[in-house]
C-alpha cells in the first residue's frame, strides 16, 4: 500500500472515531467526483460516511474558507488541513473570524498536489498547527524563488508594467472566484459589492476590473497565506499570485521577514500594527 | 456541397466583406469567439471555447442609453448594430442561442437590444468529430454533430466540410460561397458523449416538487458563491442595469450578473429572499432544469460542460441531475 | 391574475423618458408623494390600478414603485425613505427631471371584483398600491357593492393620504372607513390597535367579498390568519408581492419566485396563486 493510500485509510479511521465519539459535529475534507483526476469538498456528518473522504494528489482545493459558513456551531468543526490550509486557519483565528476551540484540525502533511502552479512555491508542506496528524511529517524544501517573478516584473518600465497589467485586466470577467475562494477574504460586506455609481463600477472594462483586482490585492495584503487558490480558480488564468507576492515582497522589505499564519499567536497583523520604528520616509 | 478545408480562409474572407466574423480562437491564453483577423485559421479543433459565444448577442457590458442630468436632462438610446457571423459554433452553443431567443424574444415584452443583434446574426455551426471529457450534450437531447437552429451546418469530412444550408440566411451564405463549393457529400463522424447523464421522464416537473428536499443542503455546500458557472455558461442571461457618470453626463448600461452573488436579489430594505448559498444554488439549478422548462418547454442547460470544468469547487450539474433522479426514484 | 397585460409604452421598454416633478407632498415624516409629467405636459403613461413604474434619478439609480394615482396629465408615486435612491429622491425638488418607464406588471382584478363587496386592508406605505384601486371603485361606484377600507399605521403622523382617508373616501356611498394606529398620540381620537386585531373586532363576513390586502409581511401574515378564522378562503384574498427588480420586462432574472416573474406575472396575485409558488419571498 502506498504511503498516500495508508494516509487515506488512517484519515478515514480517525474521522470515523472523531464523529463516533462526538468530538466533532462534522468533518470538512475532500471527496470523489465523477472524474478520477478531481476531488470536491465534502462535509461528512456520520461515521459511516467517513469512507467518502479522499486523500490523493488531486486534493487540491483549499478548505479553510468553509469553516466560515457555519455561524452557529453546536459542535466543533473537524477540518482536513495541509500546510496552506493550516496557515489560513491561523490567520482566521488571529482575525477573530473563528475561535481555536471551535475547530478540530486534522493535519495532513502534503508533498504537493497535481496543480504544480499552486504548489510550486510551497514553503510549508506540513500543517503548522493541528490537533491530530495523519501520516508522518515530510521534509520541507526551502523556496529560493519566492519573489523571482516579482523581481523580474520590477525590472520592467512603468509603461511595460502598465501594458502587462492592462492585458491581465482586459481578460478579467469579474466572476469574483478569486475573492470568494480566498480563505482570508472574510469581510461580510465587500467593497466590490458597493455598486453605487462612482464606486466600484459593475461595467466590465479593464479600468473597473483593475480597480477591483488591485484593491482586493491591497486589502488581502499581509493576510495572504500564499495558498495560490485565487490563481488556481481563475477561469481566465490571470497571474494573481504575482500581484499578491509583490505585496508580500514589499512587506518583507519594509517590515522584515514575514510569512502569514505560521502560528496562531502570530505577530500582530503587520499592516494593522503601528510601531515607532516603522519606516516613514513618505511623510 | 463540399468546402475544401484549403479554401476556408477564402470562405471567411467572403463573409468578412459585409459582416464581423467571430471565430473560435485562443487570444492571450483565453479561448473565445473573437473577430477573425483575416490571417490565422480558426481553432476548429478545440472542443469548446472557455467563454461561450453569448457575448455576440448579449455583451458582458452593453450600453443602453446616454444621459445628461440637470435642468436640461436628456436620454438618448444607444443605436447601431452591425452584421455578425458566428462561425464554427458547436451544437451546444447553437442551442444556447435558441434558449436565449426564447428568453429575450418571447413574453409580454421583447428585448430590442437583443433582437436587433439577433436579426443581424448568421450562425454557422460545425459538427463535433470528438467530444471532450466534460461534454454531455446528447444527454440534454442534443446531437453533437448537428445544430438544427444554425443557418449553415458544416460537417467535418477530414479534408473538406460538407456544407448544408438550413435557413434562407444559410442559403444566402452558400450563394456567397458559390465559387468555392464543389458537388459532393460524405459521412461525417457521429460522436457520442462519454459523460452520460440519465434524465428521468418528467424530470423538470418532478424537480419542481423537490423544492424543500434536503438535496439542496447537500449539493450547495461546496459552492463559494462566485459567478464562474454563470459567466462561462452559454445560456445564463441574467443581467444588472447600472450607470457610469462623469459630471453631468453618463451612460446607462446593462451587464452580466449572477444569481450566485449574495447581493443579487437583496432588496433596498435589506431583505434577501435568497439569503444563503442553498437558496441561490437551488434557484440556479431549478431555473436551468425546471423553471425555464415550464416557461419555454425546454431545458436551459445544453450540456456544454463549461460549468463542470471551471467550477472552483468542482461542483457538477451532471452529478446533481443523477442525484436528483435517484431521489425521485426513491420516493 | 386574469386580465391581460397592458403595455401602453410603444418604445424600447428599457429606455426611460425624461419627466418632470411637478408637485411634491410630504405625507408623513418619511413618505413623500411625487407627481410626474412629461416635458410636453402629458401623462407619462396610463397605468391600471396595481401597475408599476420604473423611476430613475439619472446616474444615481433606478427602482420600481407602484403607481399610486394618476390625473389627466400626470402620474403619482409615493416613496418611503429607506435606501440610497429613495434618500436622494426625498432631496428632490419640484422642477427636477427624472427618468420614468412603464407601466409594468399586471393589475388588480377590476372585472372580477365587479358585483362583489370589497374589503381593502392596508398597512403603512402599502396603502399606495391600494389607492388607485379604491379611487377606481369611487369613480365606478355603481359596479361594486359594499366597500370597507381598513387602514393602519404605526402612529397618527404615519397615516398616508389623509385627505382621502378622512375626506374623500368616507363620503363614498355605502362605504365604511376603519382607521387604526399601533400607538396613539395627543389629539388622535380614532382606534388604537394592530390591523389584524382590529379586523377581527370588526368581524367581516366572507359572503360575496373580495379582500385586497397590502402591507408589511408580518401584517399580511397575521391578517391572513384572522381572515381564515373568519371563514375567508385564500381564493378571496388578493395581494401584491415585492421583489428586487431591475429590468421590469421579465428578462433580468432577479424577481422570480419559482417560474413566475413578479415584474410581469405580478405584482398582483391571489393568495391561492401564491400558495402554488415555492416559499421564497
Amino acid at each position: 500500500m502506498s504511503q498516500v493510500n495508508e494516509m487515506q485509510a488512517q484519515l478515514r479511521k480517525v474521522a470515523a472515531e472523531l464523529l463516533e465519539n462526538d468530538t466533532v459535529g462534522y468533518i470538512i475534507g475532500w471527496g470523489a467526483t465523477r472524474f478520477p483526476d478531481r476531488t470536491t469538498p465534502v462535509f461528512i456528518h456520520e461515521a459511516k460516511d467517513a469512507d467518502k473522504l479522499m486523500w490523493n494528489e488531486y486534493c487540491v482545493n483549499g478548505l479553510a474558507k468553509y469553516v466560515l459558513d457555519d455561524k452557529i456551531k453546536a459542535k466543533k468543526i473537524g477540518i482536513c488541513i495541509r500546510g496552506c490550509d493550516s496557515r489560513a486557519i491561523n490567520r482566521l483565528i488571529i482575525d477573530n473570524q473563528i475561535k481555536r476551540e471551535n475547530v478540530y484540525l486534522i493535519g495532513l502533511p502534503c508533498e504537493g498536489k497535481a496543480d504544480k502552479i499552486k504548489c510550486g512555491k510551497c514553503a510549508h508542506k506540513n500543517p503548522v498547527i493541528h490537533d491530530v496528524l495523519i501520516g508522518d511529517l515530510v521534509a520541507e524544501t526551502p523556496v529560493t524563488d519566492r519573489f523571482k517573478a516579482v523581481e523580474d516584473q520590477e525590472k520592467l518600465t512603468s509603461d511595460e508594467k502598465h501594458a502587462y497589467w492592462k492585458g491581465v485586466y482586459d481578460k478579467c470577467i469579474r466572476c469574483f472566484a478569486c475573492r470568494n475562494v480566498c480563505p482570508v477574504c472574510s469581510c461580510k460586506e465587500c467593497f466590490a459589492d458597493q455598486y453605487r455609481v462612482g464606486w466600484q463600477g459593475k461595467q466590465n472594462n479593464s479600468t473597473e476590473n483593475w480597480n477591483y483586482g488591485l484593491t482586493r490585492s491591497y486589502h488581502v495584503g499581509d493576510r495572504c497565506v500564499e495558498c495560490g487558490e485565487c490563481e488556481r480558480v481563475c477561469p481566465m488564468d490571470l497571474p494573481l499570485m504575482l500581484q499578491n507576492r509583490k505585496m508580500l515582497k514589499d512587506i518583507n522589505e519594509l517590515f522584515g521577514d514575514y510569512e502569514c499564519g505560521l502560528s496562531e499567536e502570530d505577530r500582530a497583523p503587520i499592516l494593522g500594527d503601528y510601531d515607532l520604528s516603522d519606516r516613514d520616509e513618505f511623510m | 456541397m463540399l468546402l475544401d478545408k484549403k479554401r476556408l480562409k477564402e470562405a471567411l474572407a467572403i463573409l468578412s466583406r459585409d459582416a464581423k466574423v467571430l471565430v473560435p480562437m485562443e487570444v492571450d491564453g483565453v479561448a473565445k469567439f473573437t473577430p477573425w483577423d483575416g490571417q490565422k485559421l480558426p481553432s476548429l479543433d478545440m472542443i469548446n471555447t472557455t467563454l461561450p459565444p453569448k457575448d455576440a448577442l448579449f455583451p458582458q457590458t452593453e450600453k443602453m442609453y446616454n444621459f445628461t442630468t440637470g435642468p436640461n436632462a436628456q436620454i438618448a438610446e444607444v443605436q447601431g448594430t452591425e452584421k455578425q457571423v458566428l462561425f464554427g459554433v458547436r451544437s451546444c452553443d447553437a442551442r444556447s442561442i435558441d434558449c436565449m431567443d426564447k428568453a429575450f424574444l418571447t413574453g409580454t415584452f421583447g428585448d430590442s437590444f437583443y433582437s436587433k443583434k439577433r436579426e443581424n446574426l448568421t450562425i454557422i455551426a460545425v459538427g463535433c468529430v470528438k467530444t471532450g471529457p466534460f461534454c454531455f450534450c446528447d444527454s440534454m437531447g442534443l446531437d453533437p454533430s448537428s445544430a438544427p437552429n444554425a443557418d449553415v451546418q458544416l460537417a467535418d469530412l477530414g479534408d473538406a466540410y460538407a456544407v448544408t444550408a438550413q435557413t434562407e440566411r444559410g442559403t444566402a451564405v452558400l450563394d456567397q460561397w458559390k465559387s468555392l463549393l464543389t458537388e459532393g457529400e460524405g459521412d461525417a463522424p457521429k460522436p457520442k458523449c462519454v459523460l452520460q447523464v440519465s434524465v428521468p421522464e418528467d424530470f423538470p416537473k418532478k424537480l419542481m416538487g423537490m423544492f424543500e428536499h434536503p438535496i439542496w443542503d447537500e449539493v450547495s455546500k461546496p459552492c463559494l458563491g462566485c459567478g464562474t458557472c454563470t459567466y462561462v455558461c452559454p445560456t445564463c442571461y441574467c443581467f444588472d442595469i447600472n450607470a457610469e457618470k462623469h459630471g453631468h453626463e453618463g451612460t446607462e448600461f446593462r451587464c452580466w450578473d449572477s444569481c450566485m452573488f449574495s447581493d443579487y436579489a437583496r432588496m433596498a430594505g435589506g431583505h434577501n429572499p435568497r439569503p444563503s448559498k442553498k437558496e441561490r444554488v437551488r434557484n440556479r439549478y431549478l431555473h436551468k432544469l425546471a423553471y425555464f422548462h415550464e416557461q419555454h418547454g425546454q431545458l436551459l442547460c445544453v450540456g456544454c460542460g463549461r460549468c463542470v470544468q471551471k467550477c472552483p469547487s468542482n461542483m457538477d450539474i451532471t452529478r446533481f441531475i443523477d442525484m436528483a433522479g435517484e431521489a425521485m426514484n426513491n420516493g | 391574475m386574469g386580465d391581460d397585460h397592458v403595455c401602453t409604452y410603444d418604445k424600447n421598454p428599457l429606455i426611460p423618458q425624461v419627466c418632470k416633478i411637478i408637485f411634491i407632498e410630504q405625507e408623513t415624516p418619511d413618505v413623500k408623494t411625487f407627481r410626474f409629467q412629461t416635458l410636453d405636459g402629458k401623462k407619462p403613461f396610463a397605468p391600471l390600478p396595481g401597475q408599476l413604474g420604473m423611476l430613475s434619478l439619472l446616474g444615481t439609480g433606478e427602482a420600481m414603485f407602484s403607481i399610486t394615482s394618476q390625473g389627466e396629465d400626470y402620474i403619482e408615486i409615493s416613496i418611503k425613505r429607506c435606501g440610497l435612491l429613495t434618500e436622494a429622491l426625498h432631496e428632490a425638488e419640484v422642477g427636477q427631471l427624472v427618468g420614468l418607464r412603464g407601466p409594468y406588471g399586471n393589475h388588480f382584478p377590476l372585472k372580477e371584483a365587479e358585483g362583489l363587496d370589497l374589503l381593502f386592508v392596508g398597512g403603512g406605505i402599502a396603502l399606495a398600491p391600494l389607492r388607485p384601486f379604491i379611487n377606481y371603485v369611487k369613480a365606478n361606484r355603481e359596479k361594486f357593492k359594499h366597500v370597507d377600507i381598513l387602514y393602519g399605521s404605526r402612529s397618527p403622523e404615519d397615516l398616508v393620504f389623509k385627505r382621502e382617508l378622512f375626506e374623500a373616501w368616507p363620503t363614498m356611498p355605502d362605504t365604511n372607513m376603519h382607521v387604526t394606529v399601533d400607538k396613539g398620540a395627543a389629539g388622535y381620537e380614532g382606534n388604537v390597535g394592530f390591523v389584524p386585531t382590529y379586523m377581527e373586532e370588526l368581524a367581516f363576513s366572507p359572503e360575496g367579498k373580495m379582500v385586497v390586502l397590502c402591507g408589511p409581511p408580518i401584517m399580511i401574515k397575521f391578517c391572513l390568519q384572522a381572515l381564515f378564522r373568519m371563514g375567508f378562503s385564500k381564493e378571496q384574498v388578493i395581494t401584491t408581492l415585492e421583489m428586487r427588480m431591475k429590468c421590469g420586462i421579465g428578462k433580468c432574472g432577479r424577481c422570480n419566485i419559482g417560474s413566475k416573474y413578479v415584474c410581469v406575472d405580478g405584482p398582483v396575485f391571489s393568495m391561492a396563486e401564491i400558495d402554488e409558488l415555492p416559499d421564497e419571498k
